[in-house]
């Protein structure tokens, strides 16, 4: 399988504070990487580096064969070919979930009404959001609806990657689910995938690969097996039995 | 007192009238005049470079920090020596224009940078550039905030067009003084003008008031039945 994005020797400073300490990543084709790590540790600085919505100081990020941090490349151009879901959803406040959906369509890739019209509906229809809820506005929406609304708006945008920040954060226990089964989804797919996530239980069922960084460092990757239950690194063990404690206690209650 | 205020009304209704028209005109003109440069120098100033915002946010420090009134006579007398006499509706047309844009641009700004900085990241992230993140993401939302305000600017700028009077342009304050030295019913012919701008300032503010309501976002905006 092919390496789609490659990070090599990312750093990242705001201030004094030293983020990322020489990140390497490889992405393959088709696979879904899950990112752990306690809070702090430039997993989402990482991601917002991979589609240079945050400026690397130092290192290389190599997309479809392209070195996209280099200043020649049109990032925008890049950026319609990288999908971002963010933490907190961030639709377009001021339109509906039909037309947050249509919007990169008709504007960024220039295809006509109906084109984007079609397009979004089946983007839509794929996360479950259904047509009586196309016409509300995302203040009107629950945060798993607003959360699968934003899925849907990367998605119909066709990306080669599709990189996740917490998705599922900011969401009720309850809604979490109907999210993570999306997100199921598209890895099934064979969507590529970058995803920052607590969910021990999704990366276990849904990765291919987990990614454990610390202190601007990754730790430790590898398959979800060995990661989270054969840990080789004391760091990453520590972490991962902490976590599994946590979700137990979630599934008690 | 009635009586009089009615005398002066009818006597003179139709240069009231007029005088009426031009200061609905010249506000009207410098209003939209000004909202166009105030869009633009925001958005500017919003996405420029450093050495580029420099420049203009000193622009608008001098603009807004000089008195109006000082800008007209500068308009009015000061240009003719390098360039053409302009006639009183021009220059006070050009001085309320520039005067408004500047603070227009202030209130855009605000409401431009009241817009989550995650709202542009959304955009961007979709592929946009920062100018079309600025049209079709962070101008939209910003335009509905800065609507009141817009308002208020509005309504001033109606009110603050009598100091064309300084440079002889017959707008209602200059008939109204002119009526008043003919007939010395200074108040009354002052009562009426001041009703004249109550009036229009009160039709103003419930348009503005309707657009505000039409453009509101749902489930965002606080609604009023």
């Amino acid at each position: 399988m092919s390496v789609l994005l490659q990070a090599i020797d990312i750093h990242k400073l705001f201030g004094k504070q030293h983020v990322l300490k020489g990140v390497n990543l490889d992405i393959e084709e088709g696979r879904t990487v899950v990112i752990i790590g306690p809070s702090g540790s430039g997993k989402s600085t990482l991601l917002r580096c991979l589609n240079l919505l945050v400026k690397p100081d130092r290192g290389k990020i190599i997309f479809n064969g392209i070195d996209i941090t280099n200043s020649k490349v049109n990032i925008h151009t890049v950026r319609q070919k990288i999908g971002f879901v963010f933490q907190q959803f961030n639709l377009f406040t001021h339109l509906t979930a039909l037309e947050n959906v249509m919007l990169g369509l008709v504007k960024v890739k220039n295809l006509s009404k109906q084109e984007a019209l079609k397009i979004a509906k089946e983007s839509l229809l794929s996360v479950g959001i259904t047509e009586d809820l196309w016409v509300k506005y995302p203040a009107q929406l629950s945060g798993g609806q607003q959360q699968r609304v934003a899925i849907a708006r990367a998605i119909a945008m066709e990306p080669r990657l599709l990189l996740l920040d917490e998705p599922t954060s900011a969401l009720d226990p309850e809604l979490t689910v109907e999210v993570l089964n999306v997100l199921e989804k598209l890895s099934r797919n064979r969507m590529t995938m970058v995803i920052v996530t607590h969910e021990l239980g999704f990366a276990m069922r849904v990765a291919d690969e987990v990614v454990f960084m610390e202190d601007g460092r990754v730790i430790e990757a590898g398959s979800p097996e060995k990661v989270l239950l054969k840990p080789e690194k004391d760091r990453t063990r520590a972490f991962v039995s902490k976590l599994m404690e946590l979700y137990r206690m979630e599934r008690i209650k | 007192m009635i009586d009089s205020i009615a005398y002066i009304f009818t006597r003179y209704c139709q240069d009231l009238i007029r005088a009426f028209m031009l200061t609905l005109q010249l506000s009207l003109l410098s209003f939209i005049l000004g909202f166009s440069g105030g869009l633009t120098l925001s958005i500017v100033r919003t996405l420029a470079p450093k050495p580029l915002e420099v420049i203009l946010r000193l622009f608008v420090e001098i603009v807004r920090g000089t008195p109006m009134t000082v800008q007209l006579f500068f308009v009015y007398y000061a240009l003719p020596v390098i360039g053409p006499k302009l006639d009183p509706f021009i220059a006070s047309l050009i001085a309320l224009s520039i005067n408004s844009a500047v603070y227009q641009s202030e209130y855009l700004r605000s409401a431009m940078n009241s817009i989550p900085r995650t709202q542009w990241e959304a955009a961007l992230s979709l592929g946009f550039a920062e100018l079309s993140s600025m049209f079709y993401v962070v101008l939209p939302q910003s335009l509905r905030i800065a609507i009141p305000t817009l308002t208020n600017e509005l309504i001033y700028i109606i009110k603050f067009s009598s100091i064309a009077y300084f440079v002889t342009l017959p707008e209602l304050i200059y008939v109204a003084k002119w009526i008043g030295s003919k007939t010395f019913a200074f108040i009354e012919v002052y009562i009426i003008v001041a009703i004249f701008y109550v009036v229009v300032a009160f039709i103003i503010g419930e348009i503005m008031d309707r657009i505000n309501r039409r453009l509101s976002i749902p489930g965002l905006t606080v609604e009023r039945t």
